[in-house]
């Protein structure tokens, strides 16, 4: 079975009622509930059906009821399996061809309109919409917050890594699934707020009312004053031959398996952008046991947090910059990944290209915020606010307060004369800020008392070393006068460990000299633990260089942090220098030893919905001389189940491609639903 | 004015790229006019074409829309073959199923007429009824009248084929052209001044659909073109299963009649008829259409409750009063044709009248003089037509 029994941050949910089903007629077990997508990945399959029009394997893709890739026959109906949860006897076929509609003949049933009024409609249960909503009950207003997923929080609930910013404002140093059950236990408190979760916003209608998508199977109408849209983000998709391959995913779909429901979808994964995501994405890989050849990223430096970059670096995990994917390859299923170098024009340099091979291939390469639900609004002249990603593509700790803000400025919308605190917004942009300068750091003289080294060189917006020192020896440096200030230890260290355990970027460790050679090390370590006192092990510099091997004196498990300290002792030379273990060996990431690829460019997909290429779309755009998306739909672009959700952003290059200014391109409407509903539901159908 | 660099001239100018300007433009180019189609949005068909469900029927209770749409279906039935396009073309037919004994009279009474025409339709068995629509409703279920000939196609692959075949007959397209003021003189349009350009030609056609009435003004006519509006869905695509336009003319609260076919890309595609019309131009979606809608869709076709619905959205029907649309010369601009009070049939009329109108404007043909007559824009529109 392909699941993640022991993970060193997340409980096992293996004690869930097991039950039968049946794929294909043949009899597997799942966890009753859980996603059947998941469930079947669970037991290694991971081709579901057979695409219409290009006969492909369809493998999970969006992991998140948008797309309709991983749609199976589920008791005779086609369903989204990844949306779609295991009952015992279940019986699912793959699809080969269009799904037959079941001959249910039975007369129109009992059906009734099911309608609710609120004062304000939160979309999106995420760290912005839970505190807008959080804020706007404190006001007393009556909230209905609408999230698609089981469990409240958004992304912060795929989230095993400690988060930045500041503990005060936003929790940082704490876990992003343990936040979304700290915000989620303070909305319950709320009998103001109605939540309801497993639901999804499809409309928003000019009569000022929303159509929700409930459970599966309802379909609720909700009017309200005001609306707050919090609805996150959604990923970027990336243009190159073999990305419809089954195993070319999301960072997003991958975090959802491995850490939602705690399946070994891969066995290696090639990552591409080097954003926060996509190193976040390569850690948890690491985290529940599945390797991780590399991270690759066009540009030419890291885009996340350069403490997190360092951390996988010293994993193990070697980040290929100004790299780029040039082709995905495989027989039905992603097998090899080529990766080539980019010129100064970002043209792939085929003689610089090196091929691995995975099964699965992350694609992280950037967010687009989900705000079609505020337009709408906007453009009905309804009373809206947007707020988190939604809004502004950040971490979470920014939308945490972007979602007071917004709350407190639909109360202001709605008449309430509220003032804002002139804090809230500073703080705010000062969450929001992206990395910024570089530091070289000074090296630190070790000496017979324990003292943090700080490997964090980079203005990110992040203090909880501070905040937690006891002796209040960590400071910020006085260059910009906020958390984007780089930490610095100047005091008196207890040798208490509390900084090293709390730094989210796993970036401090303890240092001092034990003799004229040698040095004590502690160490943070968040994997599970397999080593042994006296056992050597490979530490490595803040960057990623290996240094030496140090013996294991101690390894201490803080049970409620999950996080081990390993005390190694090493030379005297390197104690200041050792930032981390070394957890992946380094055959793992070695490519082939001659790269091996197909690439024909233009067969790339753009539309994945249905199967349209790079080069049926260039055709058309030149031939018809098109100005305007919606001519695109002649060649089905956008026609498909996500409604353009992944395409959409692609189609500037495209055109680009086809020697066509994008400004001179007339956009697509949205129109509602924002995601497939069966007739019956629509009327709530007993 | 004359030396402007900007002044076009044209033998014909057609105001309106969409299901009626684009076909009439080809009809015309092909005929060796010089032809412009000014189009206020960018590309064809962003009008009300892109709004169409693709419904084609000959199969209506006068005689000068059904010798338009016999036109255009004949047309439709030529366009992959003789053409070269692939219009997603269904012969489905158009099924009326009857469930009450009134609408049985009614039908069948107009049945008569339409035979009269040499439509080809009839009354079928409930049996058959049934065989053409597995699963359908058979409770009270007493036949109903069958046009196998009718079918659908898709608005915008069938805009598009033409207006690649216009281009291919030298006709220039200017988008993001919208008529803003005219210059009259001595009965006749002078010059008409649009975003970009100002145009001469010896004949103006006004084919704006949806804006019939605000371009009537720019020229002082007030022409009765009423827009309501209708909105409409389709769905995932499912396996094949009935091929007929299924129209259920059973009114209730709040609808007339609504319809649904599979088209070829096998998607259900369905749309209804709200009572009393909802006037006015605004084509934003509301809550109302889906439940109100489905409902219905299900009664009758209980299979559809598994199928998923993709997208909705909302369009016009450009009204007259009486019904039927405004074609013909103007008499207060001698240089001005009217094409325009499709009244929510404009996909169905374009190409047949774009053929027609094309004999009528350049060859001087007669032939169809007296059914033209009747949708002159003079006519009192006190008709009553007997199948909307």
């Amino acid at each position: 079975m392909n699941r993640i029994k022991n993970h060193p941050i997340l409980d096992s949910n293996e004690r869930r009622k097991k039950v039968k089903f049946y794929f294909d007629d043949k009899e597997l077990f799942g966890f009753e509930n859980e996603m059947v997508s998941s469930a079947l990945i669970a037991n290694g399959i991971k081709e579901f059906s057979i695409h219409q029009k290009n006969d492909m394997p369809q493998g999970i893709f969006c992991a998140n009821g948008q797309c309709s890739k991983c749609t199976l026959i589920i008791d005779g109906i086609a369903q989204k399996s990844c949306i779609t949860p295991l009952k015992e006897n279940m019986r699912i076929k793959t699809l080969t061809k269009l799904p037959k509609l079941p001959p249910d003949d039975e007369a129109l049933g009992n059906h009734k309109k099911r309608e609710l009024k609120c004062e304000i409609l939160v979309v999106g249960g995420g760290p912005s919409g839970l505190n807008a909503a959080i804020e706007l009950a404190k006001l007393n207003y009556s909230v209905i917050l609408i999230d698609d997923k089981e469990q409240l929080g958004g992304k912060l609930v795929l989230q095993t890594h400690k988060f930045f910013g500041s503990i005060k404002d936003c929790y940082a140093g704490t876990r992003g699934i343990d936040i979304a059950k700290k915000l989620e236990n303070e909305i319950r408190k709320y009998d103001n707020i109605k939540i309801f979760t497993n639901s999804s916003i499809v409309g928003i209608f000019k009569d000022q009312k929303v159509g929700v998508f409930q459970e599966n199977k309802n379909y609720l109408i909700i009017s309200f004053d005001g609306v707050v849209v919090s609805a996150g983000a959604r990923e970027k998709s990336l243009v190159f031959p073999g990305n419809h391959l089954s195993g070319v995913y999301g960072a997003g779909a991958f975090q959802t398996l491995v850490n939602r429901d705690l399946i070994h979808s891969s066995d290696k994964i090639l990552v591409v952008g080097s954003g926060n995501v996509g190193l976040i994405a390569a850690y948890h890989a690491l985290q529940a046991g599945i390797k991780v050849a590399g991270i690759c990223d066009i540009l030419n430096d890291v885009s996340g947090y350069k403490v997190h970059a360092d951390k996988i670096k010293r994993m193990g995990v070697p980040i290929y910059l100004n790299h780029t994917v040039l082709v995905a390859n495989g027989n039905e299923k992603l097998e090899k990944v080529t990766i080539t170098k980019v010129d100064n024009k970002f043209r792939p340099i085929l003689k610089t290209a090196k091929t691995f091979e995975v099964d699965t291939l992350l694609i992280a390469v950037g967010l687009n915020p989900v705000d079609e639900f505020y337009n709408m609004a906007k453009n009905f002249n309804f009373k809206v606010v947007k707020a988190g990603d939604a809004k502004e593509i950040a971490e979470a700790s920014s939308a945490m307060f972007g979602g007071k803000i917004a709350g407190l400025e639909m109360a202001k919308k709605l008449g309430n004369e509220i003032k804002i605190d002139e804090n809230y917004f500073k703080k705010a942009d000062i969450l929001k800020s992206p990395p910024g300068k570089n530091y070289s750091i000074k090296e630190t003289e070790l000496t017979d008392k324990y003292q943090p080294i700080i490997y964090c060189d980079q203005e990110i917006p992040c203090n909880p070393c501070v905040s937690v020192c006891p002796n209040d020896a960590i400071k910020l440096e006085n260059n910009l006068g906020n958390i984007l200030d780089i930490p610095k230890f100047d005091g008196e260290c207890s040798g208490c460990t509390l900084c090293v355990t709390i730094c989210p970027g796993l970036a401090i460790t303890l240092a001092k000299k034990i003799d004229k050679k040698h040095a004590e090390v502690i160490l943070p370590f968040e994997f599970i633990m397999n080593y042994s006192v006296g056992e050597k092990i490979p530490l490595i510099d803040i960057d990623g260089k290996y240094l030496e091997y140090g013996e294991i004196k101690n390894i201490r498990q803080l049970k409620k942090k999950k996080i081990h300290l390993i005390t190694v002792i090493t030379s005297l030379k390197n104690g200041n220098k050792i930032a981390g273990v070394r957890v992946q060996d380094e055959n793992v990431t070695k490519p082939l030893p001659k790269a091996e690829y197909d690439y024909i460019p233009e067969d790339a997909i753009v539309c994945q919905c249905e199967m349209v290429t790079v080069k049926e779309i260039l055709n058309y755009i030149k031939k018809h001389k098109v100005r305007d998306i919606n001519q695109l739909k002649n060649i089905r672009v956008g026609m498909g189940a996500c409604g353009g959700k992944t395409c959409n952003s692609l189609l500037s290059r495209i055109f680009k491609m086809a020697g066509v200014d994008w400004n001179d391109v007339k956009r697509g409407t949205d129109r509602p639903l924002n995601m497939e509903v069966p007739m019956g539901a629509i009327i709530n159908e007993e | 004015m004359e030396n402007k660099i900007n002044m076009k001239n044209y033998d014909v100018l057609i105001i309106g790229g969409g299901s009626v300007g684009v076909p009439l433009s080809y009809y015309l180019a092909k005929k060796g006019v010089r032809v412009a189609v000014i189009e206020k949005e960018s590309s064809v068909g962003r009008g009300q074409n892109r709004a169409a469900i693709g419904g084609i029927r000959a199969t209506h209770s006068d005689p000068a829309k059904i010798k338009i749409c016999l036109e255009t279906l004949k047309i439709m039935r030529k366009m992959e073959n003789k053409y070269g396009y692939d219009v997603d073309w269904i012969e489905g037919g158009y099924l009326f199923p009857v469930y009450n004994e009134k609408d049985e009279t009614t039908l069948k009474k107009l049945l008569k007429i339409q035979k009269s025409y040499g439509l080809n339709i009839d009354w079928i068995s409930k049996e058959k009824v049934q065989k053409l629509i597995p699963g359908i409703n058979e409770n009270n279920l007493r036949g109903g009248t069958y046009s196998p000939e009718d079918g659908s196609a898709s608005p915008l692959k069938t805009i598009d084929a033409f207006y690649m075949l216009a281009k291919e007959n030298d006709v220039d397209f200017y988008f993001n052209e919208e008529v803003i003021d005219a210059e009259l003189s001595n009965g006749k349009i002078d010059t008409i001044k649009a975003t970009n350009r100002n145009y001469k030609s010896d004949l103006v056609i006004n084919c704006s659909g949806g804006n019939a009435k605000e371009v009537g003004k720019i020229f002082n006519l007030d022409l009765p073109v009423f827009p309501d509006s209708h909105e409409a869905g389709i769905t995932e695509p499912v396996e094949r299963f009935f091929d007929p336009m299924i129209v259920d003319v059973r009114p209730e609260k709040g609808s007339a009649n609504y319809y649904f076919y599979q088209n070829k890309e096998d998607q259900i595609v369905f749309c209804i008829t709200p009572a009393p019309k909802i006037p006015g131009k605004d084509c934003d979606n509301t809550s109302v259409f889906l439940p109100q809608v489905i409902k219905r869709i299900i009664n009758l076709y209980p299979r559809l409750r598994n199928i998923r619905v993709r997208r909705t959205w909302r369009g016009l029907y450009p009204m007259t009063p009486d019904g039927f649309p405004i074609i013909g010369y103007s008499k207060e601009l001698k240089n001005l044709f009217l094409a325009i009070g499709m009244c929510g049939q404009g996909y169905m009329l374009g190409p047949g009248l774009g053929k027609i109108l094309s004999e009528i404007i350049v060859d001087k043909s007669e032939k169809y003089d007296e059914f033209i007559k009747e949708l002159s824009l003079y006519r009192k529109f006190d008709k009553d037509e007997m199948l909307k």
